[in-house]
């Protein structure tokens, strides 16, 4: 089946519920300052933050789209859009080809709960049935080099083992459309050139892939189509090259 | 019938009963890690309502009079049924925020994280049940056939029950924060209020006000037959008639909300 993501005019607003109290606060620290606010009132007068805004975006198969950005820029939210956990306020988005997202990959797992356990648990709620998981066990606990710590409550994991265990259980799944976050700090330095070279292998298979991170060398490598975005907007989108370079230049990075 | 075909609160809910396979191992496991350590596992809950019910079985036989054989059933039968019952009306309001985690992390139907929760609870009561048959044998010499139709079919009832509501005021509860207050300040004094402690007829002239407060129905439902009290049609409608009730409110507002669930927790 021939993968394909089409967003088209995306907006997405997060509702704040507790902020309205900042509210004149905000409006006399805004008539000051240049700062594009982001934060503004709905219809029915909620407060809400513009998440994304105007996101057009026209994924095909064999597309690796590299998503870079400072921090707050929208990059994680884009790519839960994506995913379908967070949904738009207004505008379409829609996917075709199974999903995978490793953005936040430690969810699911138990303190009282054992590696394995765990590993069984997460997959679970990824949606894998028992006997599927079983059968991809032994790689994910040799992938993991936790060896007899898979058999001890996750209480007693240190938060580097515990970060090996998550990445090690994340990988269960075969991707089509891969979305990824930025995590390759995880671990030591030998398991983060492993799992980095898991990844990549992932990254090949994928039909689809977007990818959020700051390497830029890495984006360059692995990506065809590049965006910049900034306060939730797509700025500018193109080759990687020319869309890091003017990342790069913006931001005074060389 | 295009409005159920293309409902969304329709389509999580039958998607969640396929899936049934994922969520029932994820309860099943919550309960065993829930208990693991402990030496008598979810046996302390039987002895803590032993221990209690006990007590007060002898405290309010003889403050209402009763004989205490019969009494036991009742009351021993009522508190663990009240036991699951409420337990599912004050966990309600954190049924999505206690998932936020996953939601905000995994794109997944927000209902799974409701049945998971909920059929916990129903597999803890299962483990009770054989509890009450034995005390009711041993009261009563004999359980009545009936059982084998009335308590499949009313723990079917109140199971759906507990989803409709934890997912509704689930919902209401993760938008609007004062809803689990108030519901933890009102369960209490509903215990007092449900024929749980003492039987409507007591109440005399009054008796019919029972059948204002919807908790006599559930636990009308499940307990009745069990203990051996006269078959009775009007509870069970009256079950059906709040379920039905529930679904349409479920429909509604499930439908129409659902996507904002995860700005919410």
């Amino acid at each position: 089946m021939k993968s394909e993501i089409i967003a088209k005019d995306v907006y997405l607003n997060f509702p704040i519920y507790d902020a309205q109290s900042l509210s004149i606060r905000n409006k006399i620290r805004d008539i000051g300052s240049k700062v594009v606010s982001r934060s503004k009132e709905d219809i029915s007068g909620a407060r809400v933050i513009e998440g994304l805004k105007n996101i057009n975006l026209n994924l095909n198969h064999g597309d690796k789209l590299a998503i870079l950005g400072p921090n707050g820029s929208g990059k994680t939210t884009l790519l839960k859009l994506i995913a379908g956990i967070y949904f738009p306020t207004s505008g379409e988005v829609s996917s075709r080809g199974e999903l995978s997202c490793m953005l936040d990959i430690g969810f699911g797992f138990e303190l009282d709960a054992t590696g394995y356990e765990n590993i069984i648990l997460s997959n679970i709620i990824r949606g894998h049935t028992k006997n599927e998981i079983d059968k991809l066990l032994p790689d994910i606990a040799e992938f993991s080099g936790l060896g007899e710590f898979l058999d001890m409550p996750l209480r007693t994991y240190s938060s580097g083992m515990q970060a090996r265990l998550a990445f090690s259980s994340a990988i269960a799944s075969t991707p089509g459309i891969l979305l990824i976050d930025e995590f390759f700090s995880t671990g030591d330095i030998e398991f983060s050139e492993k799992s980095k070279t898991k990844v990549l292998e992932m990254m090949d298979n994928s039909s689809i892939l977007v990818f959020a991170s700051h390497d830029m060398d890495l984006l360059q490598n692995i990506c065809n189509k590049a965006i910049l975005m900034k306060n939730g907007e797509i700025i500018l989108s193109g080759a990687p090259k020319e869309v890091i370079n003017f990342y790069k230049d913006t931001y005074h990075l060389r | 019938m295009n409005f159920f075909k293309n409902n969304l609160a329709v389509k999580d809910f039958i998607f969640s009963i396929k899936n049934y396979y994922s969520w029932s191992y994820l309860s099943y496991f919550d309960l065993k890690l829930k208990y693991r350590r402990t030496f008598l596992g979810p046996w302390w809950v039987v002895l803590g309502i032993a221990i209690s019910a006990t007590a007060m079985c002898f405290l309010w036989s003889t403050i209402f009079s009763l004989d205490w054989k019969s009494y036991l059933t009742y009351l021993f039968s009522g508190f663990i049924i009240w036991m699951w019952i409420s337990q599912q009306i004050i966990d309600a309001p954190e049924v999505f925020s206690d998932a936020a985690q996953y939601i905000k992390a995994y794109p997944n139907n927000p209902l799974f994280y409701v049945f998971r929760h909920c059929f916990s609870s129903f597999l803890l009561f299962l483990h009770h049940i054989p509890l009450i048959i034995l005390i009711s044998l041993f009261v009563n010499h004999k359980i009545d056939l009936i059982v084998l139709f009335s308590l499949p079919l009313g723990l079917l009832i109140v199971f759906i029950n507990s989803i409709l509501f934890s997912s509704n005021i689930g919902m209401l509860a993760a938008r609007y924060r004062d809803i689990d207050p108030l519901i933890k300040s009102l369960m209490p004094p509903m215990l007092l209020l449900t024929p749980v402690l003492w039987k409507p007829e007591m109440l005399g002239a009054y008796s019919s006000y029972v059948y204002i407060n919807p908790f006599t129905y559930f636990v009308g439902i499940l307990r009745n037959d069990l203990i051996g009290l006269d078959f009775d049609i009007y509870i069970w409608i009256g079950a059906l008639v709040i379920t039905i009730f529930q679904l349409l409110f479920f429909l509604i507002l499930y439908s129409k909300k659902n996507k904002r669930i995860v700005f919410w927790v």
